[in-house]
C-alpha cells in the first residue's frame, strides 16, 4: 500500500523501518558518533540508525538536535530517511542540513520496526510493498459521557473476542459515512443518529494487513442496544476506561481523534501559537492534495508606505540643501 | 532555486521554505536584522561546532546579524579555570560566526547594544528574552527562531510570514491582573508565574507599570517558564492600546503568588557566589551594582555578566566590582557559561537564571532581591 503524506525534504530512500512509538530527541536520544539509539522509551534502544528509515511521531527537546542529525549524516551513520506524523523545526531543519529525504503527515502508529519502506520525498509518499490496505469504518457512539464498545464474536473474520467500536469493511467506492450509519443500524439496532464529526483515517496494523480506519462520532439518544451475530457483549464506558479492556489495535486513538475534533479544545490559542504547536493530526492524507511549496520572491517586497514617505522627505531636504 | 547560489544559500532557503510550510506561511518577508543563538560550546557541543565550521565555508549573512553569548569570556578563560580544549573549541565557534559576517556581539541583549528595530519592523531573532523584548517593548516583529532558522534568515535576508509577524498572531489571549505594586525582583517573579499559567498564550498584563529594564526581567522569566514570545502591558507597551481584550479569560497574580514563586525557585541554603546576568546587565545596571558592592562589600564573590561593549566602556565600575573579589565577565552569560566546576549554589535575582541554573549548570539556587542578597552576604 502507498500512504500519502507531505514532502519535507525531497529525495528517495528504500530500507527497513526503525520505529519509535514516542517523540524523539536527537540530543541524548542517539549517540552522535555511532548513531545508536540510547533512549529506552523508544523501544528500539541499542539499534543503529544507519541504513534505516527512522519513523517517529515528531521531534522534541533541544534545537541542537538539528546539528546532531547533520553530524550523523556526515559520518555516514545517520538514517536513510525520516518519517514523522507531524514535522517540527528541529528535525525538519536537521534533515535539510543533512540532505535526508523526509515525509510527514503519515500516521506513524501504523508502521513497525522491520517494515520494508519506499520513501518518496518528492511526492511525499511512503510505500509498504508487502502490506495490503483494507479500508474499514469505526463508529464511536456517544450517550452523554459514555461511549459504546462491543466484544467481537467468534464468527467474525478478525480480532475475535476483542473489544471494539461498531465497525465494518468498506467496499469499493462506498461512502464511508453511509457505511458507518448502516453498520450501527445492523449491529446495534439504533436509529436516529446525530452525526458529530469524522476524523482523519487511522492506520491499525495486523501483520501484513493495514486497516485504514475511518473514524466517526455519533450522538445517540438511547443506550438500548440489540446486538447481531457479530458481537457478543456490549458496555457503555468512559473513554478513560478503555485501558482496562483488551481492544482492537488503536481503538483509543480512534476515540481520541473524534473526541478532539468534536470538542475543539484550541479555542483559546491564537492562530500563530496554534501553528507553532506540533500538529497532532497524523493522517493518511488520502484526500488532501500535496501542499504546494511557498512561492519565493526573487525581488524584495515593496517598501512600506512609511519608508517611502520618509525617503521622499529626505530627498526633498537634500534637494533643498543642494539648491 | 536548485542551481542558483552557494550550497549554504540553497540550504538556508530550503530551511525557510520548510519552516514556512509547516506554519502555513504564504510568503517570505524581508528582515532588517537577525540575532542568532547557539554559540556556547557548552550548549551546542561538537555537533554544533562541526556544522558551523562547515557552513562558514561559504555562508555569508546579508543583514546586520548579532550572536548570543559564548560558553566563557574569551579574555579571562584561564583565570576562570576553563579547560584549554573547551576554550579552543569555543574560540573556533566564535571564528566560524565571524567568518559568516556575524558581529562579535556575544550578547543575549542585542537591544542594549544598539540593535533596536523600530515599531512594526520585521526581524528574525533567536534567544527567547531578546525575542520577547523586541516584540513587546519595541513593537518589532519576530517569531521565536532557533539558532539554525535565525542563521538561515540572516543568509537569505528574509523570514516566513506567520505567527508574530502577522497582526493576528499578536493578539492577546489572556488578561493577567497584577494586584500588587512590583519593584525589582517582583518583575522576574511576575514573569515566572505568568509563564507557568499562560503557557503558549500571549498575556495582556494590567495593574502596574515598569521601566524598560524592569520589563526586560519580566519578559526573560516569562519566556522561560512559558513559551510566550510576547506580552502587552496596559498603558506601557506600544501595541497595548490596539489590543482587544473583550471577552478574554483572565487570571490574577497576587503578592502571595510572588512570595510562593520566590520560595519554589529557591532550593539552596548558603550561596557560593552572587551571579548577576541572564540576561546580561545594561550599562546602568553594571554601574549601580558597582556602587552598591563598593558601599557594602560582600564576603562572597559577585559575578556580573554583561556585553563586551559595556565592560570596555566602564573600567571604573569593573574596577570596583573586581576590587572586592568579584568578576565582570563579557562574551558570556549566566547559564550558558561553565560554572559547574566552580560553584554548587548560586544566589541570583534573575528569574530566568533561577529557572535554568539547576538543569543547565547543576546548581542549587537562591532567588532573591539583589539588595537583600548584598545585605545577607555583607
Amino acid at each position: 500500500m502507498k500512504i500519502r503524506g507531505r514532502r519535507i525534504v525531497s529525495g528517495h530512500a528504500k530500507g527497513h523501518a526503525l520505529a519509535s512509538a514516542v517523540p524523539f530527541s536527537f540530543v541524548g536520544g542517539a549517540d552522535p558518533v555511532t548513531g545508536k539509539i540510547q533512549d529506552l522509551s523508544t523501544g528500539v534502544a541499542g539499534q543503529r540508525l544507519a541504513g534505516r528509515i527512522f519513523v517517529f511521531p515528531h521531534g522534541k527537546g533541544s534545537t541542537v538536535g538539528s546539528y546532531v542529525i547533520y553530524g550523523l549524516a556526515k559520518r555516514g551513520v545517520g538514517p536513510k530517511g525520516i518519517v514523522n506524523a507531524s514535522a517540527e523545526g528541529i528535525v525538519a531543519v536537521g534533515a535539510i542540513l543533512a540532505g535526508i529525504p523526509m515525509v510527514d503527515r503519515i500516521d506513524t502508529g501504523g508502521l513497525r520496526t522491520g517494515d520494508r519502506l519506499i520513501l518518496d520525498g518528492d511526492h511525499g509518499t511512503v510505500e509498504l510493498p508487502h502490506v495490503r490496505a483494507t479500508p474499514v469504518v469505526s463508529a464511536v457512539l456517544r450517550n452523554r459521557d459514555r461511549i459504546l464498545i462491543v466484544r467481537r464474536s467468534h464468527a467474525v473474520g478478525s480480532f475475535r473476542g476483542h473489544w471494539s467500536a461498531v465497525s465494518g469493511h468498506l467496499e469499493g467506492r462506498e461512502d464511508p459515512k453511509s457505511r458507518a450509519v448502516r453498520e450501527v443500524r445492523e449491529e446495534t439496532g439504533l436509529r436516529g443518529l446525530s452525526f458529530r464529526t469524522a476524523g482523519a483515517p487511522i492506520l491499525a496494523r495486523d501483520d501484513s494487513t493495514m486497516y485504514v480506519v475511518h473514524p466517526f462520532l455519533f450522538d445517540v439518544a438511547s443506550r438500548r442496544i440489540r446486538l447481531d451475530w457479530e458481537n457478543v457483549e456490549h458496555r457503555w464506558v468512559r473513554p478513560a476506561e478503555l485501558d482496562r479492556f483488551k481492544t482492537v489495535p488503536r481503538l483509543k486513538d480512534v476515540v481520541a481523534a473524534v473526541k478532539r475534533l468534536s470538542s475543539a479544545p484550541e479555542l483559546f490559542l491564537s492562530p500563530s501559537l496554534r501553528a507553532m504547536t506540533p500538529n497532532e493530526r497524523p493522517a493518511v492524507a488520502t484526500r488532501r492534495p500535496n501542499t504546494r511549496p511557498l512561492s519565493t520572491p526573487t525581488v524584495p517586497a515593496m517598501p512600506s508606505t512609511a519608508q517611502v514617505v520618509i525617503k521622499a522627505i529626505l530627498m526633498f531636504i537634500i534637494y533643498l540643501s543642494l539648491s | 532555486m536548485r542551481d542558483e547560489g552557494t550550497d549554504s544559500q540553497r540550504k538556508a532557503m530550503q530551511i525557510l521554505i520548510a519552516l514556512g510550510e509547516l506554519s502555513s506561511a504564504k510568503r517570505l518577508l524581508p528582515i532588517m536584522s537577525a540575532h542568532v543563538s547557539g554559540a556556547s560550546y557548552k550548549m551546542i557541543g561538537d555537533p554544533g561546532l562541526e556544522f558551523l565550521e562547515d557552513f562558514a565555508r561559504d555562508a555569508r549573512v546579508v543583514v546586520p546579524t548579532t550572536v548570543n553569548p559564548l560558553g566563557t569570556d574569551l579574555a579571562q578563560w584561564k583565570e576562570l579555570g576553563i579547560p584549554p580544549e573547551f576554550a579552543e573549541k569555543q574560540s573556533r565557534i566564535a571564528r566560524a560566526y565571524e567568518t559568516m559576517g556575524v558581529r562579535r556581539s556575544f550578547s543575549c541583549t542585542p537591544y542594549l547594544i544598539g540593535v533596536r528595530p523600530a515599531l512594526g519592523e520585521h526581524v528574525a531573532w533567536a534567544e527567547s528574552n531578546a525575542v520577547c523584548f523586541a516584540n513587546s517593548i519595541l513593537g518589532a516583529r519576530t517569531n521565536r527562531e532557533s539558532g539554525p532558522s535565525a542563521l538561515a534568515a540572516a543568509i537569505i535576508g528574509a523570514t516566513p510570514e506567520y505567527g508574530l509577524h502577522t497582526d493576528e498572531g499578536r493578539k492577546p489571549t489572556t488578561i493577567v491582573h497584577v494586584t500588587t505594586k512590583p519593584r525589582s525582583l517582583d518583575f522576574s517573579l511576575i514573569g515566572l508565574v505568568a509563564g507557568e499559567r499562560v503557557g503558549e498564550g500571549l498575556p495582556f498584563f494590567c495593574g502596574f507599570r515598569g521601566s524598560e529594564e524592569d520589563l526586560k526581567w519580566l519578559g526573560a522569566a516569562l519566556a522561560s517558564t512559558g513559551t510566550c514570545s510576547m506580552f502587552h502591558l496596559d498603558g506601557v507597551t506600544p501595541e497595548a492600546h490596539r489590543a482587544r481584550t473583550k471577552g478574554l479569560p483572565s487570571i490574577t497574580i497576587t503578592r502571595r503568588d510572588l512570595v510562593a514563586a520566590k520560595r519554589s525557585y529557591t532550593d539552596g541554603t548558603e550561596a557560593d557566589v552572587i551571579a548577576l546576568g541572564s540576561p546580561q546587565l545594561s550599562e546602568d545596571e553594571v554601574r549601580t551594582i558597582a556602587r552598591r558592592v563598593d558601599r557594602t562589600p560582600p564576603r562572597i564573590p559577585v559575578w556580573v555578566f554583561t556585553s563586551r561593549i559595556v565592560r570596555d566602556a566602564n573600567p571604573e565600575a569593573v574596577g570596583m566590582i573586581e576590587g572586592h573579589g568579584g568578576r565582570v565577565l563579557a562574551d558570556t552569560c549566566l547559564e550558558v557559561t561553565l560554572l559547574e566546576h566552580r560553584f554548587g549554589t548560586v544566589a541570583t535575582p534573575s528569574g530566568k537564571g533561577a529557572y535554568y541554573l539547576p538543569s543547565l549548570c547543576k546548581q542549587k539556587v537562591i532567588l532573591d532581591d539583589i539588595d537583600r542578597l548584598l545585605e545577607r552576604y555583607a
